[in-house]
């Protein structure tokens, strides 16, 4: 493989980035030009997909950041403009998080030291697995509300599955002879699991969060389409019910960072608790 | 043959004490019942006393490591008995006086060297002073200065497995089992590893039982060594090994006792190797 330098890299990157906002911007208006009308696809219509331009009005809109009477005023006045309905989404999403981890992981730890759990359970783990996790989400909202909790719960057992899976086979693939060299070194049953067999699996655990991360997003944002009061998938039922493809996009690129935020998070703690594995090499 | 075992045994200078540490009696092994069971090892009974360096040499698959983990408690006797002090070795049962060391690198890859090495004793609650001070003395005698807040996989294999033997040596045992701890090692580092544990064990003289298939390793480290037949394991000789201590692990093989005793065992276990490829 050819080495390319970074500066080069970057280039294409940027030039990439460049021509597909100018074809986004500009590239409807050339319609107008009859000789170019048949090389513009219909969909590059701003009424589907906006343009830059708009998104960027939208979100000083959205943002309170453009607005005539000032910052403050038009946060108060909007009780779901976008940093009310991001910090609903990632409150709703960090719960969500937090409790499907802690719960995948219990569970897995558990079932994978135990035979005789896993063989009871493995049954009711596999069927509850094949639903589709979306389709509880009318249930779970007819459950739980329109207000947070339905979204936290969604969260919760989209994010629980992943994370136990992992946790499970993470722990049924920790070194026998590992757990035995602990033993003969004095460790109870109890000290096995927490320097050997936790440890262990975490790399397993770790390799399902940066997805978990995602399906949780996932898991608030349906939540929030189906049913909700605020959050960013609010945001974006709402603007799709006055065809307002800008402010729909603003949500979409807000939803974007968020998810590269956090999973840049996720990804500094692996390397730094995964630091004895050879993947992680640089960073210790 | 040449020569008989009991001849060997009047050379010995190799003064054990009377003590009886590991006593093992009519010793079976079987895997799986009824006509397709195998037996693995057969009513093999032997002691090991205080201060003794007992190398079980056998070819592969001759169910020395089997005996040896039977020893440590790790998997279940099909009949016979066991005893560490006159107590009997009971499944799953951690005794404090043994330490047992793997063949297969059992290093925890998520600890340092000096955590690896400090394992038992920060499991048993030993102060984190004086843990620092017997993990930096350990290191000092594995020759790993400089390597203490390293990860496992910074290290060779040699070196791994010098963690391994010092986290097990740490805890003062008074009996060492060993299952070719230096099996996976290439010859250059297999004899550093010879050098060092000769080092301690000439100083501090644990009660070692030792599993090994190298003839060479059994003669450079044993006082004693057990010869075990091919599958199923049977007792074929036992002798003392006559080379005086302190022992040079390199320049030993060079003496003219050792290339005798040598030839006499490879005779024997050339038997044992051309039976094994018959059946």
């Amino acid at each position: 493989m050819m080495k390319h330098s970074s500066a080069k890299v970057l280039f294409w990157q940027i030039g990439i980035l460049a021509v597909a906002l100018g074809i986004w911007e500009w590239g409807y208006g050339l319609r107008s030009v009859a000789a170019l009308k048949p090389f513009v696809p219909g969909i590059l219509d701003p009424y589907f997909v906006s343009k830059p331009s708009m998104i960027w009005t939208s979100f000083l809109k959205l943002s309170c950041f453009g607005d005539a009477a000032g910052f403050g005023a038009c946060f108060a006045r909007n009780d779901n403009n976008l940093w009310l309905a991001l910090l609903v989404t990632l409150k709703n999403m960090w719960w969500g998080f937090a409790l499907g981890t802690a719960s995948g992981v219990l569970c897995g730890l558990i079932l994978g030291r135990s035979d005789y759990l896993s063989r009871i359970f493995q049954p009711y783990v596999v069927a509850m697995n094949s639903v589709p996790r979306i389709a509880l989400v009318p249930l779970i909202i007819l459950m739980f509300g329109l207000g947070d909790m339905s979204k936290i719960v969604t969260a919760w057992i989209v994010v629980f599955f992943v994370v136990f899976f992992n946790t499970f086979e993470g722990t049924r693939a920790v070194d026998r002879d590992q757990i035995a060299a602990a033993r003969l070194l004095g460790a109870s049953e109890l000290t096995v699991l927490r320097t050997v067999v936790v440890p262990s699996a975490l790399a397993w655990v770790f390799a399902s969060l940066t997805p978990a991360v995602s399906f949780a997003l996932i898991g608030v944002i349906v939540g929030e389409f189906i049913g909700a009061e605020r959050g960013l998938g609010k945001l974006i039922i709402e603007a799709e019910a006055r065809a307002n493809a800008a402010e729909m996009m603003v949500a979409i690129f807000v939803m974007m960072v968020v998810g590269i935020v956090l999973a840049t998070i996720v990804r500094q703690l692996q390397s730094y608790l995964l630091r004895w594995q050879p993947q992680f090499e640089s960073q210790s | 043959m040449i020569g008989a075992p009991q001849r060997m045994k009047l050379a010995a200078v190799n003064a054990a004490s009377e003590r009886v540490r590991i006593t093992v009696q009519n010793l079976d092994k079987r895997y799986g019942s009824g006509e397709s069971g195998v037996m693995a090892v057969d009513k093999v009974s032997f002691e090991v006393r205080q201060g003794e360096f007992v190398a079980l040499l056998g070819p592969s698959g001759c169910g020395k490591s089997t005996i040896l983990n039977m020893v440590a408690g790790l998997i279940p006797r099909s009949g016979g008995d066991i005893a560490i002090d006159r107590d009997e070795v009971r499944l799953g049962e951690v005794n404090r006086k043994v330490g047992y060391v793997f063949q297969r690198d059992t290093v925890f890859p998520w600890r340092t060297v000096e955590a690896n090495i400090g394992y038992g004793l920060e499991i048993a609650g030993v102060s984190a002073a004086e843990r620092k001070d017997k993990v930096t003395r350990a290191i000092a005698t594995a020759g790993l200065e400089g390597f203490g807040g390293k990860f496992p996989r910074m290290l060779s294999g040699g070196m791994r497995q010098r963690v391994a033997l010092m986290r097990t040596l740490i805890m003062e045992p008074e009996i060492l089992l060993m299952d070719e701890p230096f099996g996976a090692l290439d010859t250059h580092t297999k004899l550093e590893m010879h050098k060092t544990l000769l080092e301690i064990w000439e100083r501090e003289r644990q009660t070692v039982l030792f599993v090994t298939h190298d003839l060479g390793e059994a003669l450079t480290l044993a006082s004693r060594i057990i010869l075990l037949s091919a599958r199923p394991g049977r007792l074929k000789e036992d002798f003392e090994v006559p080379f005086i201590r302190p022992r040079d692990a390199v320049s030993l093989r060079e003496t003219p006792e050792f290339g005798r005793l040598y030839s006499h065992i490879w005779h024997s276990l050339g038997e044992e190797f051309r039976r094994t490829k018959a059946d």
